[in-house]
């Protein structure tokens, strides 16, 4: 963690100790803080238009549990596990209320995120980086749900490696492997744009 | 002397991660390489500019969340008591002792179905009306005897 991300986390520490006891104010500040983290990761998992509302949710969500953070982890990672939980219960709501059950993806939970909302690609662009962003686009959405996830929690939600691990609780092996792998093959596929 | 980033190393890069010392010195010294790998870069960082212009208004944002808040949070902080713990394993050392020794006694084996054959009633009354005879030879010369010593200690 480098020096600004511990002093960033120690403010946080303050302002969280008055939000346990109630203090709207404070907490207001953490909200300014962190709604764009938590509206980016809710944004890879619900897409666009659920983002706000999820993002909302698990603000308040945040608000209401604050007692339970014991400041084991930094706060902005007890935020995004709040947001991660409440973007895949949405999923799962989803998926329940879904009137026809498209192609069966097996009981992983990840390939929830295969009914994220498509991101708007545009036709084809005019010029060879909007054609390369297509592509990635296009390309992403192919990737394994894990990787697809690690890459965007990295590159869309700007989250450290380890981070990654915590919030998805695996090892920071297998983040730093499954990011790898997803750079890798998403260069395969840019080709000639990249 | 390293020619070029290989395709696995250009990926770690890419990804930010930890590169074996020859390929972060070439990287720092090949232009080609450096090119490569913002341009993947650049791809990404595209991407990333179309989801921010997605964002919402954040003030908008922050003011709809504070009127959802409720008064107060409704788990309570946690507390740590720094006693409580030691207390605990003593607790639990104390369980799991107890129950030990509950299950290395042997237990009489007392099964409902069988019924004593000695006359209980019986014995007790005997013993009740030995223990108030007072004509029972030795208690006599016993309660004698005692008199006489607490009569010479009470002398002396």
């Amino acid at each position: 963690m480098d020096p600004t991300r511990t002093d960033l986390s120690q403010a946080d520490d303050a302002l969280v100790l008055r939000a346990q006891n109630g203090d709207h104010d404070a907490f207001g500040e953490l909200v300014n803080r962190h709604q764009r983290r938590v509206w980016m990761v809710c944004r890879q998992y619900v897409g666009v238009g659920e983002a706000d509302a999820a993002a909302q949710d698990s603000l308040v969500k945040a608000f209401t549990r604050i007692g339970d953070f014991d400041r084991r982890a930094a706060f902005s990672t007890w935020l995004t596990r709040i947001a991660i939980n409440t973007c895949l219960d949405e999923l799962r709501r989803r998926r329940r209320e879904a009137i026809v059950d498209d192609e069966s993806d097996g009981d992983n939970e990840l390939n929830h995120l295969d009914r994220v909302p498509d991101d708007d690609a545009g036709p084809e662009g005019r010029s060879m980086q909007k054609q390369a962003v297509a592509s990635l686009v296009a390309h992403e959405k192919k990737l394994p749900p894990r990787q697809r996830e690690i890459f965007r929690l990295r590159f869309f939600a700007e989250m450290e490696l380890e981070e990654i691990a915590t919030v998805l609780d695996v090892h920071i092996g297998t983040v730093k492997t499954q990011l790898h792998r997803a750079v890798h093959k998403l260069r395969e596929e840019l080709g000639a744009y990249r | 002397m390293k020619t070029h980033l290989e395709e696995h190393e250009m990926s770690a890069a890419v990804a930010g991660l930890e590169l074996e010392t020859t390929a972060e010195e070439h990287l720092g010294s090949c232009m080609t390489c450096r090119q490569q790998v913002s341009a993947t870069r650049a791809v990404i960082d595209v991407r990333l500019g179309e989801l921010e212009a997605e964002t919402p208004d954040w003030d908008r944002q922050r003011q709809e969340i504070m009127l959802k808040l409720p008064l107060r949070p409704t788990v309570q902080p946690f507390r740590r008591r720094p006693w409580a713990r030691p207390l605990l394993a003593i607790a639990a050392v104390l369980v799991v002792a107890i129950g030990l020794r509950v299950l290395w006694t042997p237990t009489p084996g007392t099964d409902p179905g069988v019924v004593s054959d000695l006359p209980v009633e019986q014995i007790l009354a005997e013993v009740d009306a030995m223990l108030a005879d007072d004509t029972i030879p030795g208690l006599e010369l016993l309660d004698q005897g005692m008199d006489d010593a607490i009569f010479e200690n009470g002398a002396s």
